[in-house]
């Protein structure tokens, strides 16, 4: 019982901190930098014709 | 916001008003009809100068500039940016189709990436989302081109492209060809140091957060565990797991506290930085021993107050990075660069680069980028930004020029007398700096409270240690308690009390046109008691416009109205095409007695007014001397020390106008409403101390004086300042910069040269002088929600205080007094937003009403 307990909180640490590390990188690269443009780009028809 | 337009006559924001001025509001289509004979280019929807047409097609264009750029957008298949942009105004921006980069300069901005070159460029003159579309689009079909990006905050542009294929001179080329001015991003350090700032911000806000919820959900199971019980071992397990989660939270993202809590110890100047440090710190370091000691953990109240604090920053971040964007958005890029003539050829060199004694050439338009002295041509010159001079001065060849300003006449060609850094207007940037560096720091107002709750809270601590070392209990027993004071007296909503407050108001306050630089603005604005104005072009118009005629007696016999009408038409035949001030004086108050306009055929003499031959002889209109040239004799009596122009046709003399600066319509208004609000005005001008007395008789403002230069009115803001007033300062031109850093709130309307809307805290968005009383009072209920905020960030802390104390303190307790005071602090600063919508919506209802009636 104490084991599994261990187990999970353990996995839940990792997949916590992947999402963190995830986070860190985006940071970095600067995505949440312009928080206006993506709604514009997203309604861009970029297929053309 | 949309960045500050030139016209290629340089004159600011002339465009569109000269449209409406001339005949009424413009419409918004691109195929606006013609009204009058001025047309409006199928590209820039800014009128057609006559006989500056260019047809191609079917459309009309202003300039060859914005052909080029039509021929451009509709070729690369992107004529649907017609339909997309939504432009607030009109014509083409100043210096776009001329642009050009220093190779070597550009080469230094160049980032070299395994998969191609990477170019950032500024770019001006972007007005709407499909602007940016278009850019965009335009720069990745180029070939070569793998990516380009432009920011929407920032108006910044990153190309990647293969520098096999392609230059990157040619990349600014194309974008200045379609009507933009890209610029090299130097100048906006301080907005890349920002964009840094903000980016370690979010990453230890973003730490704090997903850690602080994980914490939370081990803090949950133990609560369950304290109210049902809980078996040693596991308990033993989730808290170790909550102290390695809550590690980041306080080590990293709490770094900042810790560290500036250091410094404000060695400085015995204890601040907010102080208590958060201390308090974060006890707690972590309490918990870790109750955890091995078998006691309660705090480690959640640990790190909910660092997130919980620095979610407080990242909206006051956002919220000051918002108006500093605005500002800089009004801003337009001085000139970096100058066309240097070597020989005949001309080469667009940096302007830091000149050294004295080099030939420059100064196109009609452009911004003299450096002081030097015109040795070919003559032409006028748009001082405005700098002496605040409306009218255009005759410069002829030997005349000095100053840096800044507009060549307004024609192509000159300029001997480099001082380098750029010694410029005039390096040499006000230089006392702009100084005056901002004799500012005293701002004492945010939870700093103050926190200087005065921190010893408070230490010797409490100090005092339940003692208390309990009295009462025989051991070191480990009295500590703890001491520690406990020490973890609950920290408000985390203390973070939030300030932040939320200037975040909700400086929104609200954005909405109506005020953007305040900064939150320790809005406290500053809060405390008013004296506001002084520049005369010209803050409490006036800084535009002529026509205050008499007076009918050549030769002339008179119909009625006066007649007569002034048969005057005003003559004279607007030959203003219609000028830009020159008076002329388009003139051209309005024909507009508006419903006379025609002339399409300006008329030659224009540099310095002396304009001239036109037509069937009945030669029509002149301009100074005496200019008249006198074709034999036409203007009585004394005419020339008055006003500002005049006279009309003759041949040598028969029609008559004269009379201009003045009219005071802005709502100057008195507002005026009013400052003093209602309690606070004395003044007015602080470089000019004649007579008209500024009558103007200030008029406004009714008690404290003035004329005859000032930039150094004096700086003295003169610093002299109040020492005698405890709180000062504002108003004003738009180059002279008013040191005056507005010097003041304790340095204010600049739209409109305003870039240096002022720089040295300016306060920025009104709309050149209304009523926004001012409007920016304090919401300043003044804003600094009242912060005071309320303070309390209640602080008043569940303190009712906790006695549990600690006792050494009866849960971490339930703590939990408790954290959540309730934030709710508090966060409700009660919405309520601020609130109030601010119900008058809008009370506005609202009341422009319905007025639509209605009309």
């Amino acid at each position: 019982m104490l084991g599994s307990t261990v187990m999970l909180l353990i996995l839940s640490l990792f997949i916590g901190l992947a999402a963190w590390l995830v986070f860190l990188w985006a940071v970095k690269k600067g995505e949440f930098d312009d928080p206006e443009g993506p709604k514009h780009r997203m309604l861009d028809d970029d297929d053309e014709h | 916001m949309a960045p500050q337009m030139r016209t290629p006559s340089g004159r600011k924001l002339r465009s569109r008003s000269a449209i409406q001025e001339v005949c009424g509001p413009a419409d918004d289509k691109a195929d606006a009809a013609p009204c009058g004979r001025l047309q409006i280019c199928d590209h820039c929807q800014g009128p057609i100068e006559p006989g500056e047409l260019v047809s191609h097609g079917g459309k009309n264009f202003c300039c060859r500039g914005c052909l080029g750029a039509w021929l451009i957008i509709t070729g690369a298949g992107l004529d649907e940016f017609y339909r997309k942009r939504s432009w607030q105004e009109s014509g083409p921006v100043q210096g776009a189709f001329a642009a050009q980069a220093d190779p070597e300069e550009l080469k230094k901005h160049l980032k070299h990436r395994p998969d191609g070159d990477e170019l950032s460029l500024q770019i001006e003159g972007v007005r709407c989302a499909a602007c940016i579309w278009l850019i965009e689009k335009a720069l990745s079909r180029q070939p070569g081109v793998s990516q380009a990006l432009l920011s929407h905050a920032t108006h910044q542009i990153k190309i990647n492209f293969d520098p096999a294929l392609l230059q990157a001179a040619e990349l600014f080329t194309l974008i200045s060809r379609l009507g933009y001015r890209p610029g090299l991003p130097s100048r906006n350090r301080h907005l890349a140091a920002m964009a840094r700032e903000r980016r370690s911000l979010l990453a230890r806000f973003g730490t704090a957060l997903f850690f602080t919820l994980q914490v939370k959900g081990y803090s949950l199971a133990l609560y369950a565990g304290y109210f049902q019980g809980m078996e040693a071992s596991y308990r033993l397990l989730i808290q170790a797991f909550a102290a390695a989660l809550a590690a980041p939270v306080v080590f990293y993202s709490g770094w900042p506290f810790i560290a500036g809590g250091w410094r404000s110890l060695r400085n015995l100047a204890p601040d907010m930085d102080l208590l958060v440090g201390l308090g974060v710190l006890a707690a972590y370091a309490y918990s870790l021993y109750a955890m091995f000691a078998g006691g309660e953990v705090y480690f959640d109240t640990a790190a909910m107050i660092v997130t919980l604090i620095l979610l407080g920053r990242l909206l006051e971040n956002g919220a000051r990075r918002r108006a500093a964007g605005g500002i800089e958005r009004l801003l337009a890029l001085s000139p970096e660069q100058a066309n240097r003539l070597e020989g005949e050829s001309i080469t667009v060199v940096a302007a830091g680069r000149l050294i004295p004694g080099e030939l420059i050439l100064v196109r009609p338009g452009e911004r003299f980028p450096v002081d030097g002295r015109i040795s070919a041509g003559a032409t006028e010159v748009d001082e405005a930004i700098i002496s605040g001079e409306a009218m255009p001065v005759l410069k002829n060849s030997g005349d000095e020029v100053a840096a800044g300003a507009i060549n307004a006449g024609a192509a000159v060609r300029v001997t480099v007398l001082r380098p750029v850094a010694e410029s005039f207007i390096a040499r006000v940037a230089a006392l702009v700096a100084e005056a901002q560096m004799r500012k005293a720091p701002v004492q945010r107002l939870a700093d103050l409270v926190v200087a005065r709750f921190v010893p408070f809270v230490l010797l409490l601590a100090t005092g339940t240690a003692l208390f309990w070392l009295a009462r025989g209990a051991g070191a480990e027993a009295a500590l703890l308690p001491a520690v406990a004071v020490l973890v609950v007296a920290c408000p985390c909503a203390l973070g939030l009390a300030t932040p939320t407050a200037i975040m909700v108001a400086s929104g609200a306050a954005a909405g109506r046109g005020i953007l305040f630089k900064g939150g320790d603005i809005l406290e500053k604005v809060g405390g008013l008691t004296l506001a002084a104005f520049d005369k010209t072009g803050t409490l006036t118009v800084g535009k002529p416009k026509v205050t008499g005629i007076a009918v050549a007696e030769a002339a008179e016999g119909a009625s006066r109205e007649t007569a002034e009408a048969r005057l005003l038409t003559l004279a607007a035949r030959l203003a219609g095409g000028s830009t020159h001030p008076l002329a388009l004086a003139i051209a309005k108050e024909a507009k508006q007695r419903g006379l025609a306009i002339g399409i300006g055929t008329a030659e224009t003499i540099p310095g002396h007014g304009l001239r036109e031959s037509s069937a009945e002889g030669e029509l002149r209109l301009g100074s005496a001397a200019f008249l006198s040239e074709a034999g036409a004799r203007v009585p004394e009596a005419a020339q008055s020390g006003q500002t005049v122009a006279h009309l003759a046709l041949g040598r028969e003399y029609l008559g004269s106008f009379y201009f003045a600066d009219p005071v802005r319509p709502e100057a008195g208004e507002a005026i009013a409403g400052l003093h209602r609000l309690g606070l004395t005005t003044a007015i602080l001008s470089g000019d004649h101390q007579a008209s500024v007395a009558r103007l200030a008789g008029e406004l009714g403002i008690a404290r003035h004086a004329g005859g000032m230069d930039p150094g004096a009115k700086k003295a003169w803001l610093a002299r109040a300042q020492e005698e405890g007033e709180q000062s504002l300062m108003c004003g738009d031109g180059i002279n008013d910069a040191p005056a507005l850093a010097a003041a304790g709130v340095g204010c600049s309307l739209a409109g305003g040269t870039d240096i002022a809307l720089e040295s300016a805290s306060l920025v009104l968005i709309r050149p209304e002088l009523t926004l001012l009383p409007e920016a304090v009072r919401l300043a003044r209920r804003t600094m009242r929600v912060i005071r309320q905020n303070l309390f209640w960030a602080f008043f569940y802390n303190v009712l906790t205080l006695p549990l600690a104390a006792a050494g009866r303190l849960a971490p339930i307790h703590a939990a408790a007094a954290m959540a309730a005071s934030s709710l508090c602090v966060v409700g009660n600063s919405l309520r601020l937003a609130r109030k601010a919508g119900e008058q809008k919506s009370e506005l609202r209802r009341r422009e319905k009403k007025c639509s209605v009636q009309r």
